[in-house]
């Protein structure tokens, strides 16, 4: 069991939750399982560019992306790159 | 029933309320915090809210609602086929379907793509004669992306309907959406080597009259334009009263197919209001001249108008409505006469269309 923790805009999208706990393998199955899978991934099934993704606070891409074990992980942190306007 | 003004912003979507004087109005909002709503639109089959919204982080998306804004349910699995090579990008409007299809609604989107729900915007399939158009390798981008940003559906044929993208041009169907013909016979695209091409034209903006739906007219990077026959000829308006052919937004009278209305800038390379004076200009004789009304509006003002920022109600006499990039909305009871200023210092206004309440 790991928790997955959302920034507030899409929490809002996920009916005002902003933590899931969730049974996952890996990072991608992770955020597959989550009702704003589709805000987090693009059609292609890809992390979306300025969506980074913290397992217990390591860089998701540095590690193997949506493939990342998680093992015995603890949290998931979604945020959003610091970009836009 | 009250006049309801959708207005959708940068950061938001703020909601007007009025009632059938169009004189008070009441502020809501914002709505969807976050999300860019790029179009706003009240199903008049239904009365259900659908909004085209777009985050920089978290994509494009459509929302609906069908208690007046208070809650949202997202379209999931909106995208475009590996296959195609394309991704989705931004989505820019969303069309109520025919009358006689209550659950159908259309989206454009960048790159290029049109979209078609069966089932009340939960679900969106691509409209692949279009999406893998034969013509495509000539459309390119215009500013604001390869959007599809019009969608108009023949009232007295459901398998007749027109959309235009930037910079591809107007391409017509005439069955339900499995070929699409380039419609621009007429249209200029100045910026290309061949003025005159097939396809390639930048339309801004693309409107059917519902009571005459052979007429359409469209403002254009390169001018505006009336066609009479369903898009097969276009005739070019400017001149007699139009400081400018150049502009983004139009919006027709609910009821006469000769009233149109246009909010000229001063041209492509210098995308202001001209000579700084924010005006709307309406023709009553089918585009032959124009006239400008401006009682009521500030001056000096360089508030732009986005191609989605323009609008009409079906009441009489017909209300005309628009929204500003620097923040202000401004409405017309009286089919542009006199005009008000009813919100100002919102975030920059992307689309306004009027609904009830």
């Amino acid at each position: 069991m790991v928790v997955v923790k959302l920034p507030a805009l899409i929490a809002e999208q996920a009916g005002g939750q902003r933590e899931f706990d969730v049974e996952a393998a890996t990072v991608g199955d992770a955020l597959r399982a989550l009702p704003i899978s589709d805000l987090l991934l693009d059609e292609r099934g890809n992390l979306r560019r300025l969506v980074n993704v913290y397992v217990d606070g390591q860089d998701a891409r540095e590690a193997d992306g949506l493939q990342t074990a998680l093992d015995a992980a603890q949290e998931v942190r979604v945020i959003a790159a610091v970009a836009g306007g | 029933m009250g006049t309801l003004l959708l207005v959708g912003t940068r950061k938001g979507l703020f909601l007007l309320r009025s009632d059938d004087a169009r004189r008070d109005w009441e502020l809501e909002g914002p709505l969807l915090t976050g999300w860019s709503v790029y179009h706003a639109m009240q199903d008049p089959r239904d009365g259900d809210l659908y909004v085209a919204g777009n985050n920089f982080v978290y994509g494009g998306t459509v929302q609906r609602s069908s208690d007046l804004g208070q809650t949202w349910t997202r379209s999931e699995g909106l995208g475009l086929p590996e296959d195609t090579g394309l991704e989705l990008a931004e989505v820019w409007h969303v069309e109520p379907g025919h009358a006689s299809e209550p659950d159908t609604l259309w989206l454009g989107a960048t790159p290029g793509a049109l979209f078609r729900s069966p089932d009340k915007g939960e679900t969106w399939e691509p409209v692949m004669g279009l999406v893998q158009h034969k013509t495509r390798e000539q459309w390119e981008p215009g500013a604001g992306g390869m959007c599809c940003h019009s969608i108009q559906i023949d009232p007295d044929d459901p398998k007749r309907m027109y959309a235009a993208i930037s910079a591809a041009g107007t391409f017509r169907t005439d069955d339900g959406g499995k070929s699409w013909l380039p419609a621009n016979t007429g249209v200029a695209a100045d910026f290309l080597p061949d003025p005159f091409p097939v396809v390639g034209q930048c339309v801004h903006k693309l409107l059917l009259h519902p009571e005459r739906p052979e007429r359409l007219w469209q403002q254009n990077h390169c001018g505006v334009y009336r066609s009479d026959d369903r898009g097969d000829n276009w005739e070019r308006l400017e001149g007699n009263g139009l400081p400018s052919g150049f502009g983004f937004p139009l919006a027709l009278h609910p009821r006469s197919p000769d009233v149109a209305f246009v909010i000229p800038e001063e041209g492509a390379e210098n995308r202001v209001t001209p000579d700084g004076r924010l005006g709307v200009y309406r023709t009553d004789d089918g585009g032959a001249t124009w006239q400008l009304l401006e009682s009521g509006l500030p001056k000096p003002a360089w508030g732009s108008v986005m191609r989605e920022g323009f609008a009409s109600d079906s009441r009489d006499p017909a209300g005309i409505y628009f929204g500003t990039q620097s923040g202000s909305v401004f409405v017309s009871a009286s089919e542009g006469e006199e005009w008000q200023e009813v919100a100002r210092q919102l975030p920059p206004v992307l689309s306004v269309e009027a609904g009830e309440w």
